[in-house]
Order: structure tokens, then sequence, then C-alpha cells
């Protein structure tokens, strides 16, 4: 019988994830050249991309090393080659590690340690299918709806001001409910997101002195390492 | 009411989005659902539907549905057409929309034109490059990183990142709608409501030692509150207490073209 064991290292699995991956970058490097060539025709000039581009990789790292700490943890479970696709595609943390914990109390293992030592094949299966599908849903409105959505809120035609407003409606009604739910829920949180907006807050009055305008690309990067850094002065205070 | 106002023309780069970024998607889609069921059927290992739905993973599913329903209806119009992009590679809230973000206040443009699309594309496909980069050396040296991932100050440190992350960037949120020619006065007024009724329920479930469960809540939260906010926002503008109106931060440079 087909177990966990022999999937989870399957070359077939690392081929069909490196296919993957390859088109996903290939997409995404397409993406940055067409967006580069109308950005350059719309006026935006060569340094200001770099800046974007510069920007963007040194924010992106931060999270994507709490994603590595995410790989770490569920490779365990499901072995690199899963994991590592996972994380790479539309997969989040919290939904992937629950699916495997739940799924290893609903097939009766002890533990998802238990379930990668004992699991057959067709339970690891469940557990493929399960996550492939689990995410989807946004899709159902990205693909056929997100046209409609992008132009009801177009703010390219100044019209009556109404897309002006639910354009800035989105984005107010997403800090309107993280916001308080941060603040409010835990207090080393809270500290640790007051302590992310003060650094912010600092970094920018400097970067606006003469000879400091490049710290700009790095205000939220580096605001965001020190409030996760003071996260331990807090945990060992409170 | 009028026709006209159906007829959309699209910038080049939209409309290629539209098109070919939805093209991709749907390609990248097929083939994360496939993959599974390629390989398994190989190996000869594809579970029964029963196997796959039944009460435990339906329990789960019912969760994270309505959050990708969520998403969807919150991200996109945030993101413009880079949500093509942005929701095939992940990590919107940690990771995309930050980026994006942060890209339209380093250039000054306004979300949902044109120029603001091109920006939050470039944005989000570096991103996606790095993420991809990262993970795939990660996933190579594992073996190798996995004690200093291990560590509990760094696995800390990372269970902060939602935390910190809005920290840093609520600033950057506030500025992407105050920029290009036209900003919104009194926008803030349309989303009282929503701040008093969560700030309501999230001290309510503190205080019965259940603070923790309201981020887990969080996209029911706000596919609950955007009709809430929607609504309010539509009102205070028809009533004038929300406005469109010139951006001072533009004014010089209007009136230099004009010269």
């Amino acid at each position: 019988m087909t177990t966990i064991k022999d999937l989870i290292s399957s070359p077939l699995l690392l081929i069909l994830v490196i296919a993957g991956l390859a088109y996903i970058t290939a997409f995404s490097v397409v993406y940055l050249l067409k967006a580069r060539k109308r950005a350059l025709e719309l006026g935006i000039t060569k340094e200001e991309i770099a800046n974007i581009i510069k920007s963007s990789l040194v924010f992106s790292v931060v999270p994507s090393l709490s994603i590595v700490i995410g790989l770490v943890a569920l490779a365990a479970s499901l072995g690199t080659i899963w994991s590592w696709w996972r994380l790479s595609v539309i997969g989040s943390l919290s939904f992937e590690s629950q699916i495997a914990s739940s799924l290893a109390a609903a097939l009766s293992y002890s533990s998802t340690t238990d379930m990668v030592n004992n699991a057959t094949g067709r339970e690891f299966g469940v557990i493929m299918i399960l996550m492939s599908v689990g995410m989807l849903s946004g899709f159902l409105i990205l693909i056929p709806a997100g046209k409609k959505l992008m132009t009801s809120v177009d703010n390219s035609k100044q019209g009556n001001g109404w897309s002006q407003v639910l354009s800035g409606c989105f984005m107010l009604t997403l800090l309107a409910v993280y916001v308080p739910i941060l603040l409010i829920s835990d207090t080393i949180q809270a500290l640790v997101m007051i302590t992310g907006l003060f650094v912010a807050v600092g970094l920018g009055i400097v970067a606006k002195k003469p000879g400091w305008g490049w710290l700009n690309n790095f205000i939220m990067a580096g605001s965001m390492i020190l409030g996760m850094v003071s996260s331990l002065l807090w945990t060992a205070i409170f | 009411m009028s026709k006209k106002n159906s007829v959309v023309t699209l910038d080049p780069f939209q409309a290629w989005c539209h098109r070919w970024g939805r093209t991709g998607t749907v390609i990248a889609l097929v083939y994360m659902v496939a993959l599974p069921f390629i390989f398994l059927g190989v190996y000869g290992c594809i579970p029964s539907l029963g196997e796959v739905f039944n009460v435990a993973t339906i329990g789960i599913l019912a969760i994270y549905i309505p959050v990708g329903f969520s998403e969807a209806l919150s991200y996109v119009p945030l993101m413009g057409t880079s949500s093509y992009l942005g929701f095939i590679t992940g990590n919107i809230m940690n990771l995309k929309l930050p980026c994006a973000v942060n890209a339209l206040k380093l250039t000054g443009k306004q979300a949902n034109t044109p120029e603001g699309d091109v920006v939050s594309s470039i944005a989000v496909a570096a991103s996606s490059i790095m993420t991809v980069a990262i993970l795939t050396i990660a996933a190579l040296l594992i073996s190798f990183i996995s004690p200093i991932f291990e560590l509990p100050a760094v696995q800390t440190m990372s269970s902060y990142l939602l935390p910190a992350l809005f920290g840093s960037m609520t600033l950057g949120l506030f500025a992407s709608t105050g920029s290009g020619t036209k900003v919104v006065k009194g926008g803030l007024k349309g989303v009282i409501p929503v701040i008093v009724l969560v700030s309501l329920v999230t001290l309510g479930a503190r205080l019965i030692g259940q603070g923790g469960i309201m981020l887990g809540m969080v996209g029911f939260v706000i596919l609950a509150m955007l009709p809430v906010s929607i609504i309010t926002s539509r009102v205070m503008w028809k009533k004038g207490k929300i406005q469109v109106v010139d951006n001072p931060a533009m004014a010089p440079a209007a009136e230099k073209t004009e010269e």
C-alpha cells in the first residue's frame, strides 16, 4: 500500500511543483514588464520604478521569512515539497496548518507527526485536495466580477465623486475592522502595533530632512521589523 | 439613469490585465486544482468524495470559504488590476496589499487610476518574485535553517507580524486615500459605526476571555461590515458630510500646468 512517506518525497511531485512555480514566476515577470512599459508611457520615471521595485523587494523579506517559519512547521507534517508549493501559491499558513491538524484528529492520529509516520496515500490525498480547493472561493468573485468591481471604483473619471468615496470606503473599512481588533483583543498585540506606528512616524520625520530622502523606501520595512522585535520586550514585561 | 455611465474605457494596461492577466490566473488556477489529481492518479491514491468532504472537513471549509469571498470583495477594489497576480501568489494582507499601498505612497499616485494600477502591479510582481525566491532557497536549505526558525524568539516575533505590519502601514493606508488631484474629505465619518461596533464586540470578547477569537473571525467581520460602511458613506456623501474636493497638495502643480 502506498503511504504518505512515498508521496511526500516523490520526484513526480517535485517536478509538478517546480513546473507550477516556474509558471507563476514567469507570469509575475510578464506582469512586471508590462506594467513597467506602461508606467514609462504614463510619465513615471525610471528612477521611481526602480524605487518601487527596491522598496517592494526589501519590504517582502520579513513577511517572507515569517512564511519560512510556516514552511519549517508544515514540512514536519506534510513534507518539504508540498509545503513549499502550498505556501508559495494561494495557501495561507493558518489554513494549511488547520487542515493538517484537524485531519490528523479526524483520522484518529494523535498528532501531525503521528500522521506523517502512519497515514496512507489516500489520506494524504484528502489533505492535498482540501488544501487545493479550500482557498479558491475568492476566485469565484475575482474571475467573473473582478473587472466590474475595479471599474466601479475607477478614480480616473471624476464624475460626481461617489466612486472616489466608495474607493476609499474599502480601505477605511479594512482599517476600521483590523485596528480595533488588534488594539483591544490583546495587550501585547496593541503595544507591538503602537511601536510600529511610532517608528514609522519617527522614520517619516527623519526622511523629510535633507539628504535622508532615501529612507522613504525603507520606512515600512524598518518600522515593521522594529515592531516585531519589540514583541520580545513586551512579552518579557507582561 | 443615463446609459452613458455603463460605457467603460480602459487604459491599455488595465485592458491587458483584464484579458491576459485573467487568462493567466485561470490557467494557474486550473493547474493548482489539477496538480493533486494528476499526482494522486499516477499513484492510484485518489480518495473518494466522501473521504474528502465529511463532517470534519466541511467545518474547516465553512470557515475559509467566506474568508475567500471577503478577501475578494475587500481587496480587489484596493489593489486594482494587480489583484489577478496578487490572488495567485497569495499572502495578500501580510504582503501584497502593503507593497501596493507603499508603492502608491512612494509615487504619490492614487489607487484605481491607470497610474495607480501600474505602480501597484510593479510592486506586487516584484514582491511575488521575491517571495517565491526566498521560499525556494528555504526549501532547498530546510535542514540547515530549521534550527534557527525554531528558536522561541524568532517564533514570538513572527507571531506578531500582523500588528507590526498594521502599525507600520496605517499611515500609508490613510495617505493612499488622499493622493491624486481629488481627495475625500471626511471619509472617516462613514466608518464610525464600524469602529464602534467592532470595538464593542472585541471588548466583549476580551472580557469573557475570548479576545483571540476576533482575529480568526476577521474575514467574516469585514464581510459583514462592508455594507454598513458603504451605506453609511453613501448617506453621509448625499448629505454633504463626506465631500470630494481638490487636493491642496496638487494645486501648485495644476496651476503651473495651466500657465
